[in-house]
């Protein structure tokens, strides 16, 4: 296995395109793992770490945009990511614990695009845009394309995950994001992300992700639909929340079954929709 | 198997000169080539923390560092930080608090409380908690483990 320290975006390009088997390494928290265990043996490792231009939050005119080197640790703890954008910091926040936070980068937990994984279903309510290039240049894609199947991703060979784009939100906006995993740090049995608006406890707008129940992250447009004039506690958001868990295709694992998922969609839409209300009026 | 690659590591502030696979991690450089095994082969999956070192000061996984990505790194091992023929405050006060049963998860829960409460000297039992819940014991059920980081925080009043 060859390693490379490129130190430049269009260097790590050029490595990936002359070897087909290469992988990119980030900061190592899933790939290492998977080397260790045998499920992975690629001929070259293409490090990132020494690219300064894949690392850092900066914001733009149209929003914000993370690098994908940028580590949970700091995505958790930028203020800037707050209303509509919150939910994007509540998921790095989530995410295993202190130790797998300082190096587990954006980049490479959506490059794994595991479902139960925090970031894919928070992205995805925050209707977020990975941007990405290879060797014919950067294209962007949304990420409800991006996250194809269990682990597969829009990535074609020799592309890469630049940064991930967020746009400013609507005034008004909230966001929230719930988990339930077996402990704490751990990857979800089903989880929820939200972002929209509320006129008092009345959904105005909503675009709502669940992970963990399907082989991506999942967002329904006719829930969505359906919540638009629901008020909290009304027949209206437990028809939804009926609606989210009948489009949901989960598997039975070790940390639950099929069934136990769908009860706990239907339970987390008032919880994450709650929680939105609560974020908004502090 | 391809070739191996020398490489120089900042481990315990000195430079040593090693030889390693690619896919080699840090934890078995510090094990099996430097013989530092106060750091722990647990999982080997980033889940248990008993490999835990300080990377530039930070509670970092060695077995989910690959040892040649690494070389920029002022790596801290438990080794590191004991002084020799004594013994640091923080570890008189898990030793004073009876918190070490079996020992092996030690290393790790010494340099995460360590790396506590240097940036938080009086940290709560939440934060503590916090810091704490990426490193499994299967001994204890943590509690006195808590409790020493406790003692430490009083101790340094």
């Amino acid at each position: 296995m060859r390693y490379c320290c490129p130190t430049s975006i269009e260097e790590a390009v050029a490595i990936l395109n002359t070897d087909e088997d290469a992988r990119c390494l980030a900061g190592g928290a899933t790939l290492v793992a998977m080397l260790n265990a045998e499920l992975l043996s690629p001929s070259t490792l293409v490090s990132l770490r020494a690219i300064a231009d894949l690392d850092g939050i900066r914001h733009t005119d149209s929003g914000i945009t993370i690098g994908a080197m940028t580590r949970h640790a700091v995505v958790a703890n930028d203020q800037r990511l707050n209303n509509g954008l919150t939910v994007v910091r509540l998921a790095a926040q989530e995410i295993g614990h202190p130790a797998i936070r300082a190096v587990g980068t954006i980049g490479g937990a959506i490059a794994h695009a595991d479902p139960s994984a925090d970031y894919p279903t928070a992205l995805l309510a925050a209707n977020a845009e990975v941007e990405v290039i290879g060797s014919s240049g950067a294209r962007t894609v949304p990420a409800g394309d991006f996250f194809q199947d269990y682990f597969t991703t829009a990535l074609a060979h020799g592309e890469m995950i630049t940064s991930i784009h967020l746009a400013n939100a609507d005034p008004g906006t909230v966001s929230s994001y719930f988990k339930v995993a077996r402990s704490d740090g751990d990857f979800a049995i089903t989880s929820m992300a939200f972002c929209g608006n509320f006129d008092g406890s009345t959904c105005t707008a909503a675009r709502v992700a669940v992970g963990g129940c399907a082989s991506t992250p999942l967002n329904v447009t006719a829930v969505d639909k359906m919540l638009i004039g629901a008020e909290l506690g009304s027949d209206q958001v437990t028809m939804a929340a009926q609606a989210l868990a009948d489009a949901c295709d989960p598997i039975d694992d070790v940390r639950g079954s099929a069934d136990y998922r769908r009860l706990l969609v239907k339970r987390l839409l008032p919880r994450v929709l709650q929680r939105a209300i609560d974020q908004g009026s502090n | 198997m391809s070739k191996p690659q020398s490489i120089t590591l900042h481990i315990n502030d000195e430079d040593h000169d090693v030889r390693v696979q690619t896919q080699q991690t840090l934890l078995s450089v510090l094990r099996d080539q430097l013989y530092l095994t106060g750091t722990k082969l647990g999982c080997n999956q980033g889940v248990c923390g008993a490999c835990t070192v300080l990377r530039d000061g930070v509670p970092t996984r060695a077995c989910l560092t690959l040892a040649v990505d690494s070389t920029t790194f002022a790596i801290t091992t438990i080794e590191g930080i004991v002084p020799a023929d004594d013994l640091l405050p923080i570890q008189q006060a898990f030793i004073d608090a009876a918190a070490p049963q079996c020992g092996f998860c030690m290393s790790g829960m010494v340099l995460v409380a360590k790396s506590l409460l240097e940036s938080n000297p009086h940290p709560t039992r939440e934060e503590i908690r916090e810091a704490l819940s990426g490193n499994l014991c299967r001994c204890t059920g943590y509690t006195k483990i808590i409790e020493a980081i406790e003692l430490m925080s009083t101790r340094s009043a």
